[in-house]
């Protein structure tokens, strides 16, 4: 048997394969790189990117975005320092600045407070209607998640612990099919998969209330040191394109909401409510006393993120709580309040 | 299409085991027991060197002796925390050994007795070999969450999932093995009087038997390397969901544990299965 004409075939189609590649991100080879991992929650994140902001105000430099699916995976990404900037719930963030990761970026912006977004659903038929109801329940969130944080700390808030109910580990799809197969009792987790529990089944706590309580949870842009250090020009930039996204979500929600559906597959529609849901802080907001505060002056953030990094402790996911100091280091707050005027 | 050409003699011919050197004897033992030692020596030594270095981050490369506790932290019970999410290692192991068992045990006898069927009945081989090839094809991941809707969070879609990843290479196998029945062997049976059914229990399976254990083999090695796929969802307790678990809070020391209770298991499995195959069909290779 002659081998020949196959292995010419299979070397020929490698070939072409790897020369053509799908890839339309428009990189030039002559520009610097800034390295952007995003994620598909509704945030200005998405509005900077649909309407080609950062590349409109940072010409002299190549924008790679990447999507990331949990704030684990931009995490390792960080470490591997394939990222500049990146979007991550608080939870990750508190896990990447405590040790053993360490990670060495800073906290820059807040992208997004959960409001009633995320909630603590009772299935109709369930029996319950408070959260004390909930002992020897069955319960599912997608563990690791923000969700899954506010769940605990809602519990123990009514004398429950972990150890009272029964977690199941679900991503929001499976929790769906599992609420109506009725193989669980209630669900914590986010919107749209939300919207669709609610049809079914009432609300005991959303994550506005328990930000109230002093528990919120957030979505957080993060940079690494080592590029804040050398380009705080790019990261100027980057948080006043964030800021004017902000603003856009509360003056012409509309805009934002088509924005963010053309990048998430959504109706605008669909998004519009997301929006609504959803705690988007104002600029002046995110620099004042309660979020990043100002030069000088980290704020608040840096105790919701010690509570976080003291929870995982308790979850045994990390050795121990970092202390407040390691919290306050890693706000960026350069420039804070002014530089997002400009 | 190749012809093989024995050089050097056959030396388990000529001598008998009585007469074989001693000196033979100890280097084949050597061989055996040393060399697999020494790799693991280097193994951990390169492993602790690479951590020791600085180069990665130990996120990526944690020392071994890192592993090493969270290996104890997780088999025991230590500051009131059982274990890793309420469970011990064993447990956790024990639980995806019962999956994988109970999987494996539905996936392998379809699977062979759909691969007698298709290999005795050529009609039925040509019915069903695309959908068999069909479904070898899919990644488990790709139809799981189907199976969470139809079965529910449980055990149910954990071990169908199993199964299905089971099922194809023991039918494969079976069916191919099954087809290469020595006709020759079949036709003297027949021609001393054997019935069909006969022949098919005398002949094509006895000589379609060592193939077969292959193929389970082979299906045993598929179920397994599905097993974190299956644990995907409520997975805990079970040393996919385990593995999963941990990643997802960048816990790389429980991961790693994690791996070689999968990775040893599986070679103690596979170890086992190779054992029960030299008993059950000494004839592999012989006819």
């Amino acid at each position: 048997m002659n081998l020949k004409p196959l292995v010419a075939v299979l070397a020929a189609t490698t070939l072409a394969l790897a020369g053509c590649s799908v890839d339309r991100s428009g990189q030039q080879a002559d520009k610097p790189t800034i390295r952007i991992g995003y994620q598909s929650f509704p945030s200005g994140d998405l509005i900077v990117k649909n309407n080609r902001w950062l590349e409109d105000a940072l010409p002299s430099y190549n924008i790679k975005w990447t999507k990331f699916d949990s704030g684990a995976d931009v995490n390792t990404a960080f470490i591997a320092k394939e990222l500049d900037f990146g979007a991550l719930g608080s939870s990750p963030v508190a896990r990447g600045l405590s040790a053993p990761l360490n990670i060495p970026y800073k906290v820059a912006f807040v992208l997004d407070v959960a409001g009633d977004n995320e909630a603590l659903v009772a299935r109709n038929g369930s029996g319950v209607d408070t959260i004390a109801q909930l002992r020897g329940k069955r319960i599912a969130t997608p563990f690791a998640s923000t969700a899954h944080y506010s769940l605990l700390a809602a519990l123990s808030a009514n004398g429950l612990s972990a150890n009272d109910v029964q977690l199941v580990d679900l991503q929001p799809q499976a929790i769906l099919a599992a609420w109506e197969r009725g193989d669980i009792d209630a669900a914590y987790t986010w919107l749209p998969t939300l919207d669709q529990l609610r049809k079914t089944g009432k609300d005991l706590i959303t994550s506005r209330q328990l930000a109230k309580d002093g528990k919120p949870t957030l979505d957080l842009g993060a940079v690494r040191d080592e590029f804040a250090d050398a380009h705080p020009d790019v990261v100027d930039a980057w948080r006043q394109q964030e800021a004017r996204a902000l603003t856009v979500i509360h003056d012409d929600p509309a805009a934002a909401a088509k924005a963010i559906a053309a990048e998430i597959g959504l109706s605008p529609d669909d998004v519009a409510g997301q929006l609504k849901q959803g705690v988007y802080l104002t600029p002046e907001q995110v620099a004042s006393p309660e979020w990043l505060g100002s030069e000088g002056k980290p704020g608040n953030i840096a105790a919701n993120l010690q509570n976080a990094s003291k929870f995982l402790a308790d979850q045994k996911q990390i050795p121990s709580a970092a202390p407040l100091t390691t919290f306050q280091d890693a706000i960026y707050t350069k420039g804070l309040p002014g530089v997002l005027n400009q | 299409m190749s012809v093989f050409v024995d050089i050097t003699p056959d030396e388990s011919h000529v001598d008998s085991p009585a007469a074989a050197a001693p000196t033979g004897k100890w280097r084949g033992r050597l061989t055996r027991i040393a060399l697999p030692l020494l790799s693991l020596l280097v193994f951990f030594g390169v492993w602790q060197l690479a951590a020791a270095s600085g180069i990665w981050n130990q996120t990526f490369v944690p020392y071994p002796g890192t592993v090493w506790r969270a290996f104890l932290d997780i088999s025991t019970t230590h500051d009131g925390v059982r274990g890793y999410a309420g469970y011990l290692l064993w447990e956790h192991l024990y639980m995806t050994l019962r999956r994988v068992l109970a999987g494996v045990v539905i996936g392998v006898v379809l699977g062979v007795l759909l691969g007698l069927v298709m290999g005795s009945v050529g009609w039925v081989r040509s019915v069903l070999e695309p959908w068999l090839t069909f479904l070898r094809a899919l990644p488990p991941l790709a139809y799981f969450f189907l199976l969470v809707i139809w079965l529910g969070i449980d055990e149910a879609p954990k071990i169908t999932l199993l199964a299905l990843a089971a099922l194809p290479p023991a039918a494969v196998a079976t069916t191919a093995a099954v087809v290469a029945a020595p006709v020759g062997l079949q036709e003297a049976a027949r021609a001393l009087g054997a019935s069909r059914a006969e022949v098919i229990r005398d002949v094509v399976v006895p000589s379609a038997l060592p193939e077969t254990f292959t193929g389970i083999r082979l299906a045993v090695g598929m179920a397994y390397s599905s097993v974190v796929a299956a644990e995907l969802f409520n997975g805990i307790p079970g040393i996919g969901g385990l593995v999963k678990d941990a990643s997802n809070y960048n816990n790389t020391p429980v991961v790693l544990v994690g791996i070689f209770a999968i990775g040893i298991s599986g070679l103690v499995i596979d170890g086992l299965l190779r054992a029960i195959e030299r008993r059950a069909v000494p004839w592999r290779g012989k006819i």
